[in-house]
């Protein structure tokens, strides 16, 4: 009982200490804190997508993101990238598939709330992205008519398929891979990233509940304050995904090699009004084109050039190397590219959102913290394919 | 001034609550958004009623939105319908970040055309 009594004392101290240390937050910090939850964010089926939300689609695009078949070498799946072990991404600069691609890997994770797809956002949907890479001679190098082969002949595919839509596997090649996609999207968008310490903190702050604020390290409270503050990260990495889902240039070499430049955002809105698959073409499964909004209205300008979307920054400390290209290693390094970064490097049409934030090595080490405290705790991802019954 | 204000409770009365009003000598132009309140980095629209003064006429209407301070626009270009009796909807607007944002009225006349401001902050 002593002990007992003891270590209930010490935490009590430990708390008050840790609130004595806390940060204070303004008004309009605390408002600006507050816009980064609360999380998990609601979600609603994509209507653009049939099978949106169905457990038998989501087996379906399971199995199909893990199986190598899909690939011209039949060595090479979308999780061979997109690793679960790894938050989705796969530690390398770029992405290495049939051959190396001009840009990194980003996570999957959480990208039901996506309105743009892809680092220039050539994408308006889920399900038009998943079939990019399948077919991309760098990466799976696939094709339509193998995909909708394999979906037809694999008993495992062909069950679920008819499980998933309601009726056998049409003949139309286009047909089957463009619902072979959306099952994959279905499956993605079930990947939704967990609690994180920072969201407990933000939950605390909303409550006004100084103990449990008190948990939260005083070195992540001083990076947050930069976060929403001096630094103005969160003016792009807004929101409870840490991202306005936009695009953004920010002093990052536009060269993939010597005499290639990735024009970015601008390409990618040049490819998104040219794609069969966006939101305004037949094959959105939603007659009113409700979230095709974007894709009507989406304006290109010469300032896309070099722009690339904003990633979220949930386990963003998981995910290294970072930016388009994969070419700053470390998150620290991320951080210390905004402290330096050249103003005459940044091709905004004039924009002054972008300068050097002069950071001290003390101040680099608190935002470093505070993005860490961004990681959900480590949670294993469950293949539901091994304990699903079988497809008859 | 009385009158000012008594031009602006009558401008945009059918839009009802959350309306707001930018003013020129010539003009008023009330409009809400929908929906409202406008979130960072949403979809939305607006409803706007342009209220012509002293016997002006407006003959067509653009809606834009700026950020002064970064000095950049929107990312989308919203398209506007005229709905009849001066009532306009905006579709496709989206402020990508929050701050100060200047929202533009560009008012068609046939001697031309007059843009109205009006500044708010969006967190």
């Amino acid at each position: 009982m002593k002990r007992a009594i003891f270590v209930a004392g010490f935490v009590a101290l430990a708390a008050t200490a840790a609130f004595a240390q806390g940060v204070a937050f303004d008004a309009a910090e605390r408002v600006r804190i507050l816009a980064h939850g609360p999380w998990p964010l609601a979600w609603s089926p994509d209507p653009s997508n049939r099978v949106s939300g169905r457990p038998e689609a989501i087996a379906l695009g399971e199995r199909l993101f893990f199986d190598t078949r899909l690939s011209g070498n039949g060595l090479v799946s979308c999780a061979g990238c997109h690793r679960p072990k790894q938050h989705w991404t796969d530690g390398h600069a770029r992405a290495i598939g049939h051959a190396e691609a001009d840009r990194n890997t980003p996570s999957i994770a959480n990208l039901r709330h996506s309105r743009w797809f892809g680092w220039d956002g050539a994408h308006d949907n889920l399900w038009s992205q998943s079939l990019r890479p399948l077919v991309d001679p760098r990466e799976m190098n696939f094709s339509v008519a193998a995909l909708a082969k394999v979906v037809r002949s694999e008993p495992a595919f062909n069950c679920r398929y008819r499980a998933a839509f309601g009726r056998a596997v049409p003949a139309n090649d286009e047909q089957v891979a463009v619902d072979a996609a959306k099952a994959m999207a279905a499956f993605q968008e079930s990947i939704v990233s967990g609690r994180t310490p920072f969201d407990d903190f933000r939950d605390a702050l909303a409550r006004s509940d100084a103990t449990a604020m008190a948990r939260y390290p005083a070195a992540a409270q001083r990076g947050l304050k930069l976060f929403v503050g001096r630094g103005q990260c969160s003016v792009c990495h807004s929101g409870a995904l840490f991202t306005n889902g936009e695009f953004a240039e920010i002093g990052i070499g536009h060269f993939v090699r010597p005499g290639v430049v990735d024009p970015g955002r601008h390409e990618g809105i040049r490819k998104l009004k040219a794609n069969p698959y966006n939101l305004l073409g037949r094959w959105n499964d939603d007659p009113a084109r409700r979230t095709a909004t974007g894709t009507r209205h989406v304006a290109a300008e010469h300032r896309n050039f070099g722009e690339f979307k904003v990633p979220g920054l949930r386990n963003v400390a998981e995910t290294a190397p970072y930016m388009h290209d994969g070419s700053v290693a470390t998150l620290r390094d991320a951080v210390r590219h905004y402290s330096e970064l050249d103003p005459d490097r940044v091709h905004a049409d004039g924009g002054t959102l972008l300068k050097p934030l002069k950071l001290a090595e003390g101040e680099i080490d608190d935002l470093v913290a505070f993005l860490r405290t961004l990681t959900e705790p480590a949670v294993p991802f469950a293949r539901r394919e091994l304990t699903e019954p079988r497809c008859d | 001034m009385t009158f000012a204000v008594e031009a602006h409770a009558a401008c945009g009365d059918a839009l009802g609550p959350g309306t707001l009003v930018a003013s020129s000598p010539r003009f008023d132009v009330a409009f809400r958004p929908d929906p409202a309140p406008i979130a960072v980095s949403k979809h939305f629209a607006l409803d706007v009623v342009v209220c012509a003064k002293s016997g002006a006429t407006a003959t067509g209407l653009e809606v834009d939105a700026h950020m002064p301070a970064h000095r950049h626009g929107m990312n989308y270009r919203p398209t506007v319908a005229a709905r009849g009796g001066g009532r306009y909807r905006a579709e496709g607007l989206l402020l990508h970040m929050p701050g100060a944002w200047e929202f533009r009225f560009d008012v068609r006349t046939s001697a031309g055309r007059e843009r109205i401001t009006l500044a708010r902050e969006i967190d």
